[in-house]
């Protein structure tokens, strides 16, 4: 058998487990409401008229994203591993004509087919209700390629928290931490000590770019109108000396190392577990 | 067909596995015993290539340590406790045929001639399903391959009387040509599925015979028990009282327990039923496996020692 079909029996595996849950709907459901809820409102109460009126509002979709997408990601991520490791289901997994990397893939994959699954079927209305008034359908495009960017984010980090990790929840805190460190320390709390220590613009920047929740905030801000006064300073300043299209780019690839990164060093790390499952 | 020198597995400071040696052939039925601890699982997880060792280990001529993918598709494992899967009996046989690239249909008639059918209860969720049922289950996706070799890794620890006995049945359909590792801690389990014992200690090999010859080293015997009347109970308590190949002498009501080694079991039912006792009623009990291993077994012996009333010779 490919590897290619190992992975896949894993992939539909985890996929069929995800829509099994509730988590699944739930999160669909509540990402659908937050996001209609914010679109319908910001526009509607916005002062600006036209394309700057809905890109506010989506802007709003997006920060709505940074606090919901991560948990939306970390939760089922964690669990992916360390849960059939808690429960001995692992090793009969890895007793198989089958190799960590094929195991570790297969979950990673699944996990992200079916957060970027919920994430689509929460993100198509306000999506549609956003088209519907007038926002460009390329703009609508590019919020959801971020957004699947950062989930995907979050679920390579979740699965490496899982794989390290013995029990679900360890993982889960693990992942919870890392929300907490990312989304709100490493974006409000460090970008503040930041500013209040008056450190250097390129520090700020590298900063940005460094944090996936960061890089992910200013891509989409970038794309929806660097002139919406939304970027911060950090942000307006690189998209006065980069270009608008440079800064949404580094932002996508910020992410995507983001993903692979993760994937690699988890990859790596579980191959040293000492117990070998 | 398992062949492993110098088999040497540590964990920071503590040696598990110390420079194992050992050999099994095609076709051997070997049961691997040890107190816990004493590195049957970690043998396992290496002859699975799970984990890294030092030392020569070859499994159906597979290197495992180069090739540990090789040598799972050489290998049917059965663990101790079968694993949690969400969804239906046919999503897990479907899944893990799937991974073994066997046709589904090999499996489902492997299931039937363990007396599982897969029509009636494919549809049932996995944990609702009896730990036997899984276990046997487990065996026939082990098994449906043809696979050269089974790792039964305490495969009824967890299982009740009845559920043993029909997975130690189902063992007995395994292939000749299958050579069987089966670590267990019960003497029914190792005496009904192995021809062959090891014993590790101290992650060596401590041991390599027949079970008899083991439990007549470790001074463990079975207790043969007779049920009579009142009437005749004086007689055979001293008639057994007085035999030197008795080992000990229990009593629990109006049972007789008789301690002797496998061998004098016949010779002395024949003396008893020489003497005009009847027998109402006869069990064979047979000495814990725990007995063998003094740092794990010792407060398990005591304790039944004390429970049955024993008369010590």
């Amino acid at each position: 058998m490919t590897t290619g079909n190992r992975i896949r029996l894993f992939l539909l595996r985890e996929v069929e487990h995800s829509l099994r849950t509730r988590w699944f709907l739930t999160n669909a459901a509540v990402f659908m409401a937050g996001g209609v809820l914010l679109v319908v409102a910001g526009s509607s109460g916005t002062l600006l008229a036209g394309h700057r009126g809905y890109a506010r509002a989506l802007a709003g979709l997006a920060h709505f994203a940074i606090l919901f997408v991560p948990i939306m990601a970390l939760l089922p991520a964690s669990a992916s591993l360390a849960e059939e490791r808690e429960n001995g289901t692992l090793e009969y997994l890895l007793a198989q004509p089958v190799t960590w990397g094929q195991v570790f893939i297969g979950k990673w994959l699944g996990v992200s087919v079916a957060v970027v699954l919920a994430l689509s079927l929460g993100y198509l209305a306000s999506a549609s209700v956003s088209v519907f008034r007038g926002v460009p359908s390329s703009l609508v495009l590019a919020i959801y390629a971020f957004l699947v960017l950062l989930s995907l984010v979050f679920v390579s980090l979740g699965t490496v928290f899982s794989a390290l990790s013995d029990t679900r929840s360890r993982a889960t805190a693990f992942g919870i931490g890392c929300w907490l460190v990312l989304v709100v320390l490493g974006s409000l709390g460090v970008l503040a000590a930041f500013i209040r220590w008056g450190a250097p613009a390129e520090l700020l920047a590298a900063w940005s770019f460094f944090n996936p929740v960061e890089a992910f905030r200013i891509g989409v801000m970038t794309v929806l109108d660097p002139d919406l006064q939304l970027l911060g300073p950090v942000g307006t300043g690189l998209v006065r000396r980069h270009g608008p299209t440079a800064i949404a780019l580094g932002s996508a690839f910020s992410l995507c190392l983001w993903i692979l990164l993760p994937i690699l060093g988890g990859r790596w790390a579980v191959s040293r577990r000492r117990d070998g499952v | 067909m398992i062949s492993a020198r110098g088999l040497t597995r540590r964990f920071g400071s503590q040696t598990i596995l110390d420079g194992l040696d050992l050999e099994v052939g095609p076709g051997e039925r070997v049961a691997l015993l040890g107190r816990n601890g004493a590195g049957k699982t970690t043998f396992f997880r290496c002859a699975l290539g799970l984990l890294p060792f030092s030392g020569d280990l070859e499994v159906a001529g597979v290197d495992v340590r180069t090739d540990g993918l090789e040598a799972r598709s050489a290998i049917g494992y059965v663990p101790q406790r079968p694993p949690h899967f969400d969804g239906t009996l046919e999503d897990l046989v479907r899944f893990f045929s799937g991974l073994r690239e066997i046709p589904s249909a090999r499996v489902r008639l492997g299931m039937s001639e363990l007396g599982l059918s897969l029509d009636e209860h494919g549809r049932k969720a996995v944990r609702e399903l009896s730990g036997g049922m899984l276990q046997k289950v487990l065996l026939a996706l082990a098994v449906a391959e043809a696979v050269p070799v089974l790792l039964l890794d305490e495969p009824t620890a967890n299982l009740d009387g009845e559920a043993r006995a029909e997975f130690l049945r189902a063992l007995k359909r395994v292939p000749d040509s299958c050579t069987v590792i089966l670590s267990s801690h019960r003497l029914e389990d190792v005496r009904a599925a192995a021809d062959r014992v090891l014993v590790l200690e101290n992650g060596r090999l401590a041991f390599d015979g027949e079970l008899d010859a083991l439990l007549e080293r470790s001074g463990s015997s079975p207790t043969v028990w007779i049920c009579t009347d009142r009437t005749a109970l004086a007689n055979l308590v001293r008639l057994v009282e007085d035999d030197r190949r008795v080992i000990r002498v229990h009593r629990n009501g109006v049972s007789v327990g008789i301690e002797t080694l496998p061998g004098n079991i016949a010779d002395i039912l024949t003396d008893v039923r020489g003497e005009g006792i009847p027998v109402d009623d006869l069990r064979v009990e047979e000495p814990g496996l725990g007995g063998l291993f003094p740092s794990s077994g010792a407060a398990a012996e005591s304790s039944s020692g004390a429970a049955s009333g024993e008369a010590t010779r």
